[in-house]
């Protein structure tokens, strides 16, 4: 399993020298297949978009540095044991996808935080920590806490414009499911301003909310833990496997070359 | 017959509580009009640098015939007292979050405010929050004002044994903490103090030190310059604000966290602009008090019973949100929260007045 990843990893990433390869199809990039139990339609999940700075450093085999961002979910709340939140089953899957990877995720989630305090912290972390990538997880609690749709997008915004500007990729990973919630007007208008910001600034967003529905209405509870919001140990596995699958996918789009700077 | 008669120290600390009472809460449509939307820092410097002045009144002056026997246990005691708000509220709080989940039948509730490890990881998160390792989001302040209570014995020591030790060592630790992103980190979910306790104490200090009668007499003395210097910083602090001109985090120098402008590590630029305000604002008191006596008198009021006045005002924010939240994020919402949070926080102020009021006008009968 390991090595055939790797091969294909390999092939797609070797092919072509100097020019892009053509932009696979999912089902033939490593992580083709989500486990059984995480099986979701992808296109749901979301729509790969280039991560140049992954891509350059898998091609290259420099190291890889992803910081993870975010609230409960990054924490890890509802886990058994550190080793088992998302951004640790993240590094693990991406470890046994890529042969000789060196890869190293940084965890800076605050459980319960709203967007405006995660930006307040997020571009001094990156500072600090130099990342290849940053995972934002983000906008439940804003929902939560009524912050207006508009103050959250442009919170948002701020936040990936700057990190884009400082050739860092971002992937956003969006609002997390639960019954509840599925009726809440401020909570939909919420998940809608991520998607636009991440629709106007090309970049991936992973769409949580839509996989755990899908996963709740076909597994039954089986992903959340006693207090039916928090994610246990299999749904960190899935929530890892969605975001690893759409980096993987997106890290092998073909990234359109930049103009040369003229002299 | 309130305690002290009004004063500007009780004055700005009440300011401060009015604002912390609005700042602990997200997306409210009154949290634009605070002074951290004008300038790099906000209510809880001001917070912290008067409670540094206060300390000294608990310490005294190096001459005082204060024991220093009876100094260590009345800085000591003041300690004890914050420690045991903090773990109050604390438990008031959950005892409201999980309140309104139940009520409200949303367990997304319990998430808020680092609140998830109480609920999922209970065994450890109550020895954390004993032990101050674990902190509910916006209730992180008063751990910090604790440690900086409990070192103040040894601040008062220092300043009574080697007083020009005092600053030097604390801006030596500050530096330090910066060069070497030193912090205390929490436990058991894993992460740092928001309010980093070595680069807090600073502003504490500064406090502590003004307070005393020399400093007081230097101000006084250097006043006009201190004003225009400290129009400068506000001025050059909003011009930042309003053109985004903070430093760029990945731009900067290193060490990194000297040049940026943090919250955690109160960088230099929040604690110069912190000490900028304080100087021009230093005195406005005296003069305003007169115009608008009633809102001084409202914002004294606050100040002078300040750790009260603190703790309600911390759950009445966290039960705004709650209200918020169910309610919806209108601005009919929202006037409602800060009119009815003020005036909790008024009456707060008065009941704890109630007793010497009662007791005075007994002793007129």
């Amino acid at each position: 399993m390991r090595g055939a990843l790797a091969a294909a990893f390999l092939l797609c990433a070797g092919a072509g020298g100097a020019q892009t390869p053509p932009p696979p199809k999912p089902e033939d990039t490593p992580l083709a297949k989500f486990s059984a139990v995480c099986d979701a339609p992808f296109a749901d999940i979301a729509t790969p978009l280039p991560l140049p700075h992954l891509t350059q450093a898998l091609e290259k085999k420099q190291s890889i540095k992803v910081m993870t961002i975010g609230s409960s979910s990054t924490v890890g709340v509802g886990a058994s044991s550190l080793s088992r939140n998302y951004p640790n089953q993240l590094l693990d899957i991406f470890r046994k996808s890529f042969a000789g990877l060196d890869m190293t995720v940084v965890n800076r989630g605050v459980s319960g935080e709203v967007s405006a305090a995660t930006a307040d912290r997020l571009k001094v972390q990156v500072a600090l920590e130099r990342p290849t990538l940053v995972l934002w997880q983000v906008g439940t609690n804003d929902a939560l806490a009524r912050v207006p749709a508009e103050d959250f997008a442009r919170t948002v915004k701020d936040v990936v414009v700057w990190l884009k500007s400082h050739d860092i990729d971002v992937v956003l990973v969006g609002l997390q499911y639960t019954p509840h919630v599925a009726r809440d007007a401020h909570y939909h208008a919420i998940r809608a301003a991520l998607s636009a910001v991440a629709e106007e600034e090309q970049v991936l967003l992973v769409r949580r909310f839509a996989a755990m529905e899908f996963l709740s209405k076909v597994k039954g509870g089986a992903l959340l833990a006693q207090d039916e919001l928090h994610l246990n140990d299999l749904g960190y596995r899935c929530m890892a496997e969605h975001i690893a699958r759409a980096m993987v996918v997106s890290s092998f789009m073909r990234v359109k070359p930049r103009p040369a700077a003229r002299p | 017959m309130p305690l002290r008669t009004a004063n500007a120290v009780d004055f700005w600390r009440g300011v401060a509580l009015a604002s912390i009472y609005i700042n602990h809460i997200p997306g409210f449509f009154y949290e634009r009009f605070t002074h951290k939307n004008f300038g790099l820092s906000d209510s809880a410097e001001l917070f912290v640098f008067l409670a540094g002045w206060s300390a000294r009144s608990l310490a005294g002056e190096s001459g005082d015939a204060l024991s220093m026997k009876r100094m260590i246990l009345r800085v000591g005691a003041r300690g004890v007292t914050l420690y045991a708000a903090q773990i109050l509220i604390t438990m008031v709080a959950i005892a409201l979050i999980a309140g309104a989940s139940m009520t409200l039948g949303n367990p997304l509730l319990l998430e808020w405010h680092n609140a998830a490890e109480v609920f999922q990881n209970p065994v450890a998160a109550h020895v954390g929050l004993v032990a101050l390792t674990h902190h509910l989001g916006f209730f992180d302040i008063l751990p910090l004002y604790v440690v900086l209570m409990f070192c103040a014995v040894g601040l008062a020591v220092l300043h009574r044994s080697a007083p020009r030790l005092v600053l030097p060592i604390s801006a030596a630790i500050y530096l330090l903490s910066h060069v070497f992103n030193l912090n205390v980190p929490t436990w058991p979910v894993e992460g740092e103090w928001l309010f980093n306790p070595f680069c807090w104490q600073l502003i504490f200090v500064l406090g502590f030190q003004l307070a005393g009668a020399r400093a007081q007499e230097e101000i006084r003395r250097h006043r006009p310059a201190l004003r225009l210097l400290g129009a400068a910083g506000v001025l050059a602090g909003a011009v930042i604000v309003y053109f985004k001109l903070w430093p760029d985090p990945l731009n900067v120098p290193r060490p990194v966290l000297l040049f940026v402008v943090d919250k955690s590590y109160l960088s230099p630029l929040r604690l110069g602009h912190a000490l900028a305000l304080a100087a021009l604002m230093g005195g406005v008191f005296a003069v305003a008090a007169p115009k608008a006596p009633r809102l001084a008198s409202y914002f004294c009021l606050l100040g002078r019973n300040s750790l009260y006045v603190f703790c309600v005002g911390s759950l009445a924010s966290l039960v705004a949100q709650l209200a918020r939240f169910h309610f919806g994020g209108t601005l009919g919402v929202d006037t409602a929260a800060l009119i009815t949070g003020f005036a909790v926080l008024g009456f707060t102020g008065w009941l704890a007045e109630l007793k010497d009021r009662v007791r005075a006008s007994g002793d007129r009968t």
